[in-house]
Formats: structure tokens, C-alpha cells, sequence
């Protein structure tokens, strides 16, 4: 009688079969870090996917502004009104350049500014770089500002925290636009004189804007560190004798990424938005363009000439409403509660 | 144009207008006045005038009349003596604050000097160094009290006081042609409480009687000041409070007032009709707003919605000049305003030749089309100092042809004072931040100037270039080389005009332009017959221009006023380019 191949039932004990790390069947259900479940997650999401779709757009217009400029042979130099402008036509451009008394032409795909023959796609182009190099900026800072002192607060506890919580507190009392609409002409009159006005400008707005923002984030961090160092492996760290700094940034932060996302994500809408209000009243930026100051010279012009008045708009909508989206998407995919 | 924006600076113009106009209305006036009256166009005087004035036909009484001020902050306060401003004169002088003589609207648009408190135009010697002017009898402030000579003298007193009010008419014409002009310093500065210490007026009775320094033969047109009104005597005049709350004697009384907000005037019971040659009191009430949002108030006056039927509005957006002309008919009024706009380069740091050149490297129409104005209705180019319709003024040019936008000839200029391409001439000048339309211009004047081979630095400024170039020891201001300055003449005389703007040391010569031999003519013209001043003007006016060229006229002014569908006798008042406030009614 033959003998087949010895017939095996099973393992011959109770342990696991070691499997073969590196089979693709293994990687599947490897652990995954929340950050690579969430990521996961917002791929599957169809509105955070063309939301973020979206603001890279916006990104690419901003970054490559003069190129796009030099594609369609447009910048934002000074023209005399006389060139474009109709003399008695109500402000409006001459029916070559465009919309709303004549047709498309590619020499101006968005139009000409009415009053100042300005380009309009220039202004566009411009005015998104400016809205995202100012909100981003002051996000930046404003997280870093709002992380540190968070964390070193909620930390550190007793007479520390006292101080950074009263600071906090007294930041929120104090009205956002009544400070900006001080501070701005104190600035401006101070600099006014300056051949970097326009720089000293910019960097005043973002310094208005990330002293006004940074506080939402330094509580929340410092919520989620009250809590956060009473667990076991923080009073591990502290009795194995780990220096606080390497226990704030090697225990702590990492369990903090997510809100820290999630809050990053929504401050970024709102200074956008924050920075648009305030060229609109006139404060902010006035020398580079930016979509604020377009909307508020078009808003006369809401019936004769709407396309000037939707375009910086519609900008500005599309892309503070991407990055609102986006952000709450983030939330809902950080956040291992919810269920798709 | 102009916004108001929620808690934000206001966003004024980047030339405000100042000075009320006394220029006639619509054609082509006269002056050169003698004392009869013969049937002369334009701006005529009546010392007889009769009250009470005339109805206007159709008038019917009633009603609230609100009245917007698109991009205007208006008066600061409303003390009779410190106001010479278009919108706080035009308003206060028709409405509240009585003085020696008025102005009287006629139906074709002409305007005549009458009497107000005064029972005529004043007697004068023969040569004008000394003037008499009788107050009515029955004349009474708004609480019942009689007003008196002696308060007029008090009046005529505060107007000496250029220390405490350094932006009053009083600065210009009190403290060049009254008694003590340079010597006395007012009675708040030398602390005169009861004006003891000048002399220039003596009362007798009703009579008042007021010496001059110098022949001033245009006494009853500065008396259309309110200026030269009265003052409640002592403590109850004392400025600034008076200016808050000051006492009415026209025909309407201050209820209320928010300075850059809103003025609210109710009838003045106390205000005898037989008494005032020129006033009416139709509406109950008149609600003024100021600084309000262009776009908004024209949004307003075009819908014809009952909100607006019974408002006016003093300025009209050009985006929307068009829309109004076709659909507003005569509701629409231009009025030309006896104004004009100069640059002022500064007369120490510039040559004639490159004034010269910036007159032809400013670029006109394209600064006005930036700037929301409609070129050729509202700025029309200008040659000369006096603007169009006033006697005496002549049609001349600088340099041989109307100045526009020349940037070659501006080059050619330059370069025979040594500039040229390699080496751009530099200006330095301000503009107004908040203002968008402002900012516009800015950029506009910047590309015209730099075409034409100047290089220009512009300071941004956070409130009215006025505060800098009226301040002589403003940091930004000496740095400045390049001023300007909007002028609207006071009364139909190159006297309101000329002198001004271009006297050594006058409060808005920001040219900062200094010729003795000019000084001497002017003090010279107001000695000659009085026939003769009207064309001396003109000629001091064509002189200093092409001999100098210290300012550079570029436009002059026209305004649009937009009234609503159920306002009677909506015109225009061509002495102070403002609405005819005296005779509004609404159309019950």
C-alpha cells in the first residue's frame, strides 16, 4: 500500500502560524494609524475629494499667477482710463475690451475694470495669491502661536496656565474688527512714509490676523492636554524622568494631530474671509490687489456690469466654501465615532 | 465714489470742496455792481427787496424732506462763525442762521443779493472804509428774544478770532479788511469777553456801524455770511459747545445733531416770514444725512419708492448718469458750482517750467474717469483761476492752448531744466487711503506723471490731505511738492478767489506761492472805482498766471442734484452750488 504525503490536520499547537510579513494579504489588515484610516476615509468622501480638487486649484492659480498672466498676455500695470473707458458711458468699458457692452475677447478673457480699465484676470489672479498667501501665513502663525502656548498651559498647569488663560481670555474680549479698524490707520500712518509700504502692509494684516486667531486653538489644545496628561504613558514618561519638552512633543503632540488639522482647516477659511472684509471696508491691503478691494469698487456696478462684481465673488465663495467643506470633512473622517 | 463703511474713517474725496460759492446761478453774469439797479442779468442786488418773499407757485406746506449727503461728513459743528464749508453754509444759511444779507433765487436761475436781518444792502462812505447796516425790528431768535445790533457786533467780534476759529471765513475776509485787521486777535485770544478792546463796530440803537482797515467795497456780500450774524452775547456763545448747540433765528430750528451722521431741523415758530425778503417755511421738517453710501442713495432716488419721493440728493454717481438723465428728466439738475480744482506745486521747490510740465503730464480725463466723475458734465477743463461766469474773468491761456494730457511737451519742458529719461524730475504728493476712488486716482495720476518724465512718490494718508497741507509743520507736508486745492468762490468777486488761494501767508495757499508784487497789486485792485475791480480781477487772474503759473487750474466743477418725485421747486442755488434749500416744498 502507498503512502500518501503525511496528512496534516491543523498546527500542531494553539499558536498563530507566523504569517509572511511582507504578503500583500498581511499589509491589508495591518494596524493602521488613525491618520491612515482617516486619509482612507476622506479619499472615499466625493465632496472633500472635489473640495480639495478645488483648493488646489485656487492654489495653482496663486502659485503660478505670472505665467498665467504671461499666457494670456494680461498684468496688472496702471492704464490710463481714457484708453479703455468710455468717456460718457457711465464708467463702462469701451465695447473692445469685453463684457458688459461687448462681446468676449481673449485679449481680456475676465474684462476690464470699469472707471480704471484695470484687467480684470490679472486682478483675479492676483488677488487669489494675495488671499492665500495672507490667510495662509497667518494660519501658520497663528497655529504655531495657538499649539505652543496650548500646550505649555494645559502642561504645566498651576500659575503658568493662569497667566496664558488670562491672556487668552483677554484676546477674546477684545472685538476683532474694532481692533483691526484702530490698529490698521495707526500702522499705516506710522509707515506711511516707508518705500516698503506695501510689505509692512501685508505683514501688519497678517500680524492683525494671527493675534486675533490663535486663541480658539490654544484652548482646544490645552483641553485636550488636561486630559490627555493623566494617562498612563505621560506619568510614565514623567517618572522615567523624560524632559517636558520631549513629553510635549514626543507623547503629547502626536495625540494631537487631529484636532490640530481639524482646527487648522477652518482657520484658514475664516481669515480668507476675515481678510476680504476688511479690504472691503477699506482697511487690509490696498496696494496689490486683492478680491476685497475688487468687490468693494464693482458693488456700484451690480446692475450695469455684474461680471465685474461676480468675479472676485464667486472667488471668493467658491474658495472659502471649498475650504469650509474640505475642513469638515477632515472632522468627520478624524473622528472614529462617525460612520459612513 | 465715496462709502460709508460701518465704524470705519470716512471715505471722503481726495479734494474735499470747501467755501461757500457766491457765484451767480446759470448765465452769464454782470458784476462790476454799482448801486442802481438797472435790469442787469446774473448777479444783481435789491436793497428794497420786500418780505415777505414771494410764493412759489404750487407751494403747499408739510411734510419731511431728508436730504442725503453721499460721501460728505459735513459741517463738524455748526457755530455760524466757523462755517465756511458748501455743505454747512448752504444749509445753515438758508435754514437757520440768519445774517446782515441773503441771497434770492429768482424763477430763471439768477441770483440777487437782498436784505436779511439789515433793512437794506448797508450804506457805505465813498470809500468804503466805512459801512451801516439797520437790523429789522420783530427779528427773534427761537426762544422769543429779540435779536439785537449789539448781538450782531458780538458776532462780527467772534469773527475776529482766527486762533479760535482757524478754519472760518473770518480768518480770510474779518482779518484782512475789518478795524485791528493783524492787530486784534479776537475777543476768546484776549480773553475781551464783552469786545471791548477792538472798536471796529459801534451800535446805536439798531444802527450798527463797522470801520474797516481798508477800502471793502464787497462789505454787503460778506454779509451773506452767516458769519456776519449774531451770537447770543457772553457765556452762551462760548465755543466749542455753542457749535453743538447753537440758537436759530431762520425758519427752521436744530432738534437734533450728530456731526457726520445726521442734522434734524424743526419749524421755528419764533420766525416772522414778514420779516425776510428771501426764506420760506414749507416743510416741517428737514432731515440731513451725511456720509452716506453713493450707491445706496442713488439706488434710492432712481427707485422712486416712497422713501424717496420726498428725498433730494446732492451728488449722483457717474455709473449711474446715464440711467438718471433718460429716466429723471428735470428731476436731475446740473448746477454749476463756481469751483475749481488746482495742483499746487510748491512755488519754493519748483520752476515755471516745470509747473508747466505737470500741467501737461496730468492726465485730465483719465484722472476723472477714475474717479467717478463724468467728464464734461461734472469737470470740464479749465484755463484760469475764476471760474466760468464770473465778471471779469478772461478767456485766456497759460500757454497759448487749453492744457491736456501732453506727456512730449511735458518732456520738453523737462529737459530744458536739466530732466530727462535717464533723470526723472521727482514729485512727492499724498492721497487719501480709505477711499477707493481715490486710490484709483492716485494710480492714474501716477501713470500720467511718469509717462511724461516725472518719478512720483505717493503717500498714502489715513485722513483729508487738507489736515496735511494746511500745516506747516506736518513731517509729511515738508516733504511735499505737490499740494492741491478745490476752491469755490465765495461771492461773484476775483476778491473770493484770487487772494485766497495766492496771498503771501493765506490760510489755503498750499502752493505756499509769495510775490510782492502780486500781494501789492491785490491790496491795489479793492482801492480802484468799483466799476473797475471786475476786469482788474481778470487781469491780476491773467498776469499771475502767465508770469508765474504758482497754481494749476484742472477742472472746473459742475454738480448734479437728484430730487425726488414729490419735491416742488427742486433747483439748484448757483451763490453757493448747493440744493435751493430756501424754496423746497413737498407735493402733498
Amino acid at each position: 500500500m502507498a503512502q500518501s504525503a503525511p496528512e496534516t490536520l491543523g498546527p500542531l499547537s494553539e499558536e498563530a502560524i507566523p504569517e509572511d510579513p511582507n504578503s500583500s494579504k498581511a499589509k491589508e489588515i495591518t494596524g493602521k494609524s488613525p491618520l491612515q484610516i482617516a486619509f482612507g476615509r476622506l479619499r472615499r468622501d466625493k465632496i472633500a475629494v472635489v473640495c480639495a480638487t478645488v483648493v488646489f486649484l485656487f492654489i495653482l492659480i496663486a502659485t503660478f499667477a505670472g505665467p498665467i498672466c504671461a499666457i494670456f498676455n494680461v498684468n496688472t500695470d496702471t492704464v490710463l482710463a481714457s484708453t479703455r473707458i468710455n468717456i460718457l458711458g457711465g464708467g463702462l468699458p469701451k465695447p473692445e475690451f469685453g463684457p458688459p457692452v461687448g462681446p468676449f475677447t481673449w485679449a481680456h478673457p475676465f474684462g476690464v475694470a470699469p472707471n480704471n480699465g484695470d484687467d480684470n484676470l490679472a486682478y483675479f489672479v492676483y488677488g487669489a495669491r494675495t488671499s492665500l498667501t495672507i490667510s495662509t501665513v497667518a494660519t501658520i502663525v497663528a497655529a504655531f502661536l495657538g499649539i505652543s502656548l496650548g500646550l505649555v498651559a494645559g502642561f504645566l498647569g498651576g500659575i503658568v496656565d493662569r497667566i496664558i488663560s488670562f491672556f487668552v481670555d483677554l484676546f477674546l474680549t477684545i472685538p476683532f474688527l474694532l481692533a483691526a479698524l484702530s490698529i490698521a490707520p495707526i500702522l499705516s500712518q506710522r509707515f506711511a512714509t516707508s518705500p516698503n509700504y506695501s510689505k509692512i502692509q501685508f505683514i501688519d494684516l497678517i500680524c492683525v490676523l494671527a493675534f486675533f486667531g490663535w486663541m480658539g486653538l490654544a484652548r482646544l489644545i490645552r483641553g485636550e492636554v488636561l486630559s490627555l496628561r493623566e494617562r498612563e504613558f505621560v506619568q510614565a514618561a514623567r517618572v522615567l524622568g523624560m524632559p517636558t519638552s520631549r513629553i510635549l512633543l514626543k507623547e503629547l503632540l502626536p495625540n494631537l494631530v487631529a484636532p490640530i488639522v481639524v482646527a487648522i482647516s477652518l482657520l484658514l477659511p475664516a481669515f480668507v474671509t476675515a481678510e476680504a472684509g476688511l479690504a472691503y471696508l477699506g482697511i487690509g491691503v490696498t496696494e496689490v490687489p486683492s478680491w476685497g478691494h475688487t468687490i468693494l469698487l464693482g458693488v456700484p456696478f451690480f446692475e450695469t456690469y455684474p461680471l465685474y462684481l461676480y468675479e472676485p465673488l464667486i472667488g471668493i465663495v467658491a474658495l472659502v466654501l471649498a475650504l469650509n467643506l474640505l475642513g469638515d470633512a477632515i472632522r468627520d473622517a478624524l473622528d472614529p465615532k462617525t460612520r459612513r | 465714489m465715496r462709502r460709508s463703511k460701518p465704524l470705519a474713517l470716512v471715505a471722503g474725496a481726495a479734494l474735499l470742496t470747501l467755501a461757500a460759492c457766491g457765484g451767480s446761478g446759470g448765465g452769464t453774469p454782470k458784476g462790476g455792481e454799482t448801486r442802481t439797479y438797472k435790469g442787469e442779468e446774473g448777479g444783481t442786488k435789491d436793497p428794497k427787496a420786500v418780505a415777505p418773499a414771494a410764493d412759489v407757485p404750487g407751494a403747499k406746506t408739510g411734510g419731511t424732506i431728508t436730504v442725503y449727503l453721499p460721501g460728505d461728513p459735513g459741517p463738524a459743528d455748526l457755530d455760524p462763525t466757523d462755517g465756511w464749508s458748501v455743505t454747512g453754509n448752504s444749509i445753515q444759511q438758508a435754514l437757520t442762521s440768519r445774517s446782515l444779507t441773503q441771497y434770492l433765487r429768482n424763477a430763471d436761475g439768477s441770483i440777487t443779493l437782498v436784505p436779511d436781518l439789515a433793512t437794506d444792502l448797508g450804506t457805505h462812505n465813498s470809500d468804503y472804509t466805512e459801512w451801516k447796516f439797520t437790523i429789522r425790528d420783530g427779528v427773534k431768535w427761537e426762544d422769543g428774544s429779540p435779536i439785537t445790533a449789539d448781538q450782531v457786533a458780538w458776532g462780527l467780534c467772534r469773527s475776529m478770532d482766527s486762533d479760535t476759529f482757524p478754519s472760518g471765513p473770518g480768518t480770510e475776509y474779518s482779518q484782512t479788511y475789518f478795524y485791528g485787521a493783524g492787530k486784534y486777535k479776537g475777543p476768546y485770544t484776549e480773553k475781551d469777553p464783552n469786545c471791548t478792546k477792538w472798536g471796529g463796530t459801534s451800535v446805536d440803537g439798531n444802527t450798527i456801524t463797522i470801520k474797516m482797515a481798508k477800502p471793502f467795497p464787497d462789505m454787503d456780500y460778506w454779509g451773506a455770511f452767516m458769519a456776519m450774524g449774531p451770537s447770543p452775547l457772553g457765556k452762551a456763545s462760548t465755543p466749542p459747545d455753542y457749535g453743538q448747540k447753537i440758537m436759530s433765528n431762520g425758519p427752521y430750528k436744530v432738534e437734533s445733531f450728530r456731526a457726520e451722521e445726521e442734522l434734524t431741523l424743526v419749524k421755528n415758530d419764533q420766525w416772522d416770514p414778514s420779516t425776510d425778503p428771501a426764506r420760506h417755511q414749507y416743510a416741517d421738517k428737514f432731515i440731513f444725512k451725511f456720509n452716506q453710501d453713493q450707491a445706496k442713495v442713488d439706488q434710492i432716488m432712481l427707485s422712486d419708492n416712497s422713501e424717496s419721493q420726498t428725498a433730494v440728493s446732492a451728488a449722483l454717481g457717474s455709473n449711474n448718469y446715464d440711467k438718471a438723465n433718460s429716466q429723471l428728466g428735470n428731476r436731475l439738475v446740473q448746477q454749476s458750482s463756481q469751483c475749481t480744482s488746482f495742483l499746487a506745486p510748491d512755488y519754493n521747490k519748483t520752476t515755471l517750467n516745470v509747473r508747466k510740465a505737470i500741467a501737461y503730464a496730468y492726465p485730465y480725463e483719465d484722472a476723472w474717469l477714475a474717479g467717478g466723475e463724468v467728464p464734461g458734465v461734472t469737470r470740464v477743463p479749465a484755463n484760469s483761476i475764476m471760474p466760468p461766469g464770473m465778471a471779469g474773468k478772461k478767456e485766456y491761456f497759460v500757454d497759448g492752448e487749453q492744457f491736456t494730457y501732453n506727456p512730449d511737451k511735458a518732456k520738453e519742458l523737462l529737459s530744458q531744466e536739466g530732466y530727462g529719461d535717464s533723470k526723472p524730475y521727482p514729485i512727492t504728493m499724498v492721497y487719501y487711503e480709505l477711499d477707493p476712488l481715490a486710490v484709483a486716482v492716485q494710480k492714474q495720476i501716477t501713470k500720467g506723471f511718469e509717462e511724461s518724465g516725472f518719478k512720483v512718490t505717493a503717500i498714502p494718508v489715513q485722513e483729508s490731505p487738507y489736515n496735511i497741507w494746511l500745516d506747516p509743520s506736518n513731517k509729511i507736508n515738508k516733504k511735499l511738492n505737490l499740494r492741491g486745492v478745490n476752491w469755490c468762490s465765495d461771492w461773484p468777486s476775483g476778491l473770493t478767489m484770487i487772494p485766497p488761494l495766492t496771498r503771501t501767508g493765506a490760510a489755503y495757499n498750499t502752493a505756499q506761492f509769495s510775490e510782492k508784487s502780486m500781494d501789492d497789486e491785490m491790496s491795489s485792485i479793492t482801492t480802484k472805482p468799483l466799476t473797475d475791480q471786475a476786469d482788474a480781477w481778470g487781469a491780476l487772474d491773467q498776469e499771475m498766471e502767465t508770469k508765474y503759473f504758482p497754481i494749476i487750474p484742472t477742472a472746473f466743477r459742475n454738480d448734479l442734484f437728484v430730487f425726488g418725485s414729490k419735491i416742488g421747486n427742486g433747483v439748484g442755488d448757483g451763490s453757493i452750488g448747493a440744493p435751493y434749500y430756501k424754496g423746497l416744498f413737498v407735493n402733498q
